[in-house]
């Protein structure tokens, strides 16, 4: 069978390939065919009947619908016949029988299908006399999202979306004939991380973003394409600016290499923290400890900054420096933080947020492709899809997203590996094991999979036999997976940062590693961060033991090569991580440069111990609880308000360019704040005219970013090299295992929420009432236990601090651990986790 | 030269010394201005205004059509929901700013031609000299409440 066909429609012959539909030919050779309810990315329903054409069958000549029809061969297909016309006329005249004339008052007005088709194919008079029909109008079906009942031309595709990309049929149809109407289905809730696509694809304004409500036109504003910095698929999106100085909405753009066109909520709403009056407009200086911060000059600031640094390197030495980047920051900025730390600052000690202390260095998905399965397109090559210690559902809702669908529609399995039985987890096989025993479970993973192929001689030496019990997974599911894993052709094996972030972190790398070679997936094995620049952050070399291009730092000819591109030495030996210089505040660490972290608030005894700095230089958009305890504040311009490129989970560099400015501020983009102080601290006048001038160094300074230059990345960014696998698989780490303090100890681990309580998403006030309230969960076996009853206030505390907090009984969590989502409420869980993933703590009723 | 030649000079002499006696006893036709009102034909353009509805509530809806039919882009109009219970305009959206830059304005009359509701007028009022630039943008406190209330609309519209 031949897998093209050939038919002809208006007379003219095209071949396309078999299962095309009619209306995706039409659209190929140009001829429109006007549509309400087909739509690229869903199912076909043909319930509008817009799309008529006229084809000519074994019973004559009849109007069929052309979005449901494929295409057969010789099939003879005309849409410009007088019947063609006629019918849709009179479908447009029928759609609009009951659809309001309230234009001039809609969101949609201007760029609506329905408009357009009414100019281009409609009737042009109304036989309608009886009143229109009344249904709910300004109805909020979630927080986000407002649904006009009289608007809607009953297309389905908010309840196909629902249904076929999220798997959540929340909204349906109700009632029947001229009455039936969209609605919440009953007992549910619109909650869909990526609900607000379902704004993008109404035909009409019946679906319209609650939060850009009559806040613009699509005449009067202003385009970019740009990417959204929520999580580290870095979601392509169109911001529409009004003015030069304000973000009015957010919508979904295509890339059919990250999101398809479709972006999760978070990117969608939480935008109006920018330009927001709580910004720094300022630079702020303490001269001295018991003085507050006053607003000075950016001249004054930056000499202050200079000197102090010098004073305090010149004092102490330049190792009791250090300076934290941060990964939801720019490669540009990043780059230039840790080349003034260690050129200018000669000092080491350089790291982000889950940098450093991640023993496994992230190394990006090989392809997002090919976890992807669009409409029309072949299916996701990933045959088995392993999830280990991320949960995507709140972290990464775009990949679970494209999971689901690989899942559903693709053919793939998928196994999630996780402290917690996850929302993506329960669609596939999970594991639950204990947070802190990753390596046995990993080993055992890998000895079982070795078992399996043969190789059982191989398995290292000082491995344990059997799966050890206190993991809380069976032997028979370690066997279950590890036999998926050596059936996969093409398994993908995504690890998040949290997994090797303990003291045995190197071990569990190395074991993932045994476990991946072993299964023959060792090309595809991935260790992702979490935030949309982490990749980058590594890239660039904010990292303690890492220079730029991911070369250990004691790589001789890495440090020729920046060496000679800076003109200048580099410090020697390895830096401090994140959490160890916040801990050595005071001690190891007399100056720290902060810039876009936020350790204060997430540790109770870091903020105390920030008290303790000689220096503090603070890089902020807000004044942070770091920032408070800061000795300079320099305001920064952050997202949309500063050009930068970020690179994704995939290693896919992306522009994000400048799209507002922001008036009466002096806030000033990181990079010249840093290229400022670089100037000061080496005496020297030239710096980097723009963005772009970093990124063509950075381009030099990274091997696997040479092709990388702004103007290259275009709108849809470049996908660059998988560096050389760390394919060191030394003396196996050993670490002696912590036992529990006492038998009643539980093991409190910490995740992330999709909404946190971080500026980004509380100064949106649509998306207030969705941040959770912070809380505890743990099993109603562990409750029962302590006599604690569900929703009562408790006390959790270790020798590193106590919290109180709400307790939730949830049986997503196993026996024996709890688990506290971080970035919640004023009582961080860090307090008590002491910069680690997870901790011993016990547990008392307040 | 003939007879009547002379007839006809003296008549035309007559006929012209006639509009002079005629005009003779008419009062000057200069206007006092400023102290008296000069009458506008009904379909002048002059300074915008903002309508309001009977009930008090505005007509305007902030629908922005007038801005965008602007050619010289003197308006600038931002829209806002209406509280339910306390709205501005009738249905849920108001204009929250309304801005028209007189320096801008050529006073075409596109604006109330695009307008739905016919809230934005072009009054009869024509003195708009100034003396700062900034008084030259009329805002949504004084389209509401022109000097002369009027409520005429155009003949024609």
């Amino acid at each position: 069978m031949a897998d093209t066909v050939t038919l002809s429609i208006n007379d003219e012959q095209v071949t396309v390939p078999r299962g095309t539909l009619v209306i995706d030919a039409a659209t190929q050779m140009g001829i429109e065919i006007p549509v309400f309810c087909s739509h690229p990315k869903l199912d076909p329903v043909a319930c509008c009947r817009q799309c008529l054409v006229e084809m000519e069958g074994p019973r004559g000549t009849m109007l069929n619908t052309a979005c449901n029809m494929p295409c057969m061969p010789d099939m003879v297909v005309r849409t410009n016949t007088p019947a063609v016309q006629a019918a849709q006329e009179a479908n447009l005249a029928f759609i609009l029988l009951h659809h309001p004339l309230d234009c001039p008052i809609c969101d949609k007005g201007g760029e609506c299908p329905l408009q357009d088709m009414t100019m281009r194919f409609g009737p042009g008079v109304s036989q309608l006399v009886e009143p229109k029909r009344r249904a709910q109008k300004n109805y909020n079906i979630s927080d986000t999202i407002v649904l006009d009942q009289e608007r809607c031309v009953i297309c389905w595709r908010c309840v196909r979306y629902l249904e076929e990309w999220e798997e959540k049929p929340q909204l349906g149809l109700f009632e029947r004939g001229g009455d039936t109407i969209i609605d919440v289905q009953p007992g549910t809730c619109v909650d869909a991380k990526t609900s607000g696509n379902i704004i993008d694809i109404c035909p009409v304004g019946a679906l319209t973003n609650r939060g850009s409500r009559f806040q613009y036109r699509p005449w009067q504003v202003e385009r970019t394409p740009t990417i959204s910095l929520h999580d580290p698929m870095g979601n392509n999106i169109s911001v529409d600016t009004r003015n030069g100085t304000e973000v009015r909405r957010i919508l979904g753009r295509e890339n059919m290499g990250v999101n398809d066109q479709f972006i999760t909520d978070r990117d969608r709403f939480c935008h109006h923290w920018v330009g927001h009056p709580d910004r720094l407009t300022k630079p702020l200086v303490r001269r001295s400890p018991n003085e507050q911060l006053t607003e000075v000059s950016w001249p004054e600031a930056l000499d202050f900054a200079a000197r102090r640094l010098q004073e305090v390197s010149a004092a102490a030495g330049s190792a009791a420096l250090g300076a934290i980047g941060s990964a939801k920051l720019s490669n540009e900025s990043n780059y230039l933080l840790q080349r003034m730390a260690r050129q200018h600052l000669q000092t080491p000690n350089v790291d982000h947020r889950q940098g450093g202390d991640v023993k496994a260095a992230p190394t990006g998905v090989p392809s997002l492709a090919h976890l992807m399965q669009p409409q029309y397109g072949p299916k996701p090559e990933a045959d088995l899809i392993v999830l280990f210690g991320v949960d995507p559902a709140e972290e990464i809702p775009m990949l679970d997203v494209h999971l689901k669908r690989a899942l559903s529609r693709g053919g793939s399995r998928q196994i999630a590996i996780h402290p917690r039985r996850t929302e993506s987890g329960r669609r596939g096989q999970s594991l639950q094991y204990r947070p802190g025993l990753e390596l046995a479970l990993v080993q055992s993973l890998a000895r079982a999979a070795l078992t399996h192929t043969g190789a059982a001689d191989a398995v290292p030496a000082g491995w344990s036999q059997t799966t050890p019990v206190r993991t809380g997974v069976l032997q028979a599911d370690i066997e279950s997976v590890a036999d998926a894993l050596v059936a996969s052709e093409s398994a993908v094996i995504i690890c998040g940062p949290d997994i090797t972030q303990q003291a045995d972190g190197e071990a569990v790398r190395q074991a993932l590693h045994c476990l991946a070679t072993a299964t023959g997936h060792a090309e595809r094995l991935a260790f992702i961060g979490l935030d949309a620049n982490s990749q980058g952050c590594h890239d660039v070399g904010v990292m303690p033991g890492r220079l730029p291009g991911g070369e250990a730092v004691d790589d001789h000819r890495a440090r020729q090569r920046l060496e000679s591109l800076w003109q200048g030495a580099l410090p020697q030996g390895f830096g401090l991580t994140y959490s160890q210089m916040l801990e050595g505040c005071g001690g190891d660490i007399k100056g720290l440069y902060v810039m876009g972290a936020d350790p204060a608030s997430e540790n109770a005894r870091w903020a105390e111990n920030l008290g303790r700095l000689d220096l503090l230089i603070v890089q902020e958009l807000f004044l942070t609880a770091t920032a408070q305890r800061a000795d300079i504040v320099l305001p920064a311009r952050g997202w949309v308000e500063t050009d930068g490129t970020f690179t994704n989970m995939e290693r896919r560099v992306q522009r994000s360019p400048k799209a507002v400015d922001i008036h009466g501020s002096e806030a000033a983009p990181d990079w010249l704040i840093l290229d400022h102080l670089c100037g000061r601290l080496a005496d020297r006048s030239q710096g980097y005219a723009s963005v772009q001038a970093i990124t063509a160094e950075i381009a030099e300074a990274v091997p696997a970013y040479r092709d990388i230059a702004w103007d290259t990345l275009g709108e849809l960014g470049r996908v660059c090299a998988r560096p050389e696998r760390d394919a060191r698989v030394e003396a196996p780490v050993q670490v002696a295992e912590e036992g529990a303090p006492s038998s009643t100890a539980l093991r409190l681990f910490r995740g992330r929420t999709f909404y946190d309580n971080s500026r980004l998403c509380t100064l949106t006030d649509v998306v207030a009432n969705l941040i959770p309230e912070p809380y505890l969960a743990v099993n109603p076996v562990d409750l029962a236990r302590r006599d604690i009853g569900d929703g009562s206030e408790v006390t959790v505390d270790n020798d590193y601090g106590s919290l109180t907090v709400t307790v939730r009984a949830d049986e997503e969590v196993a026996p024996g651990t709890a688990f506290m989502p971080e970035g919640l409420g004023r009582q961080p869980v860090g307090t008590v986790l002491n910069g680690r993933y997870w901790e011993w703590v016990s547990l008392a009723a307040a | 030269m003939s007879v009547n030649g002379y007839i006809k000079g003296a008549f035309e002499i007559a006929k012209g010394l006639g509009i002079t006696l005629k005009n003779l006893h008419r009062g000057p036709i200069t206007v006092e201005y400023p102290h008296e009102a000069i009458p506008v034909y009904p379909r002048f353009r002059g300074k915008h205004e903002l309508r309001r509805y009977e009930n008090g509530m505005e007509r305007c809806i902030g629908c922005m059509l007038c801005e965008a039919a602007c050619p010289t882009n003197a308006i600038y109009v931002d829209a806002a929901e209406n509280n339910p219970h306390d709205p501005v305009s009738p249905g849920e959206r108001y204009a929250s700013t309304y801005e028209v830059n007189l320096l801008r304005c050529v006073f075409c009359g596109d604006c109330e031609e695009a307008c739905p509701t016919e809230a934005i007028v072009l009054g009869h009022d024509f003195a708009m000299a100034n003396y700062e630039r900034s008084d030259f943008i009329l805002t949504k406190d004084t389209l509401l409440n022109p000097d002369e209330p009027q409520v005429i609309i155009r003949p024609e519209a």
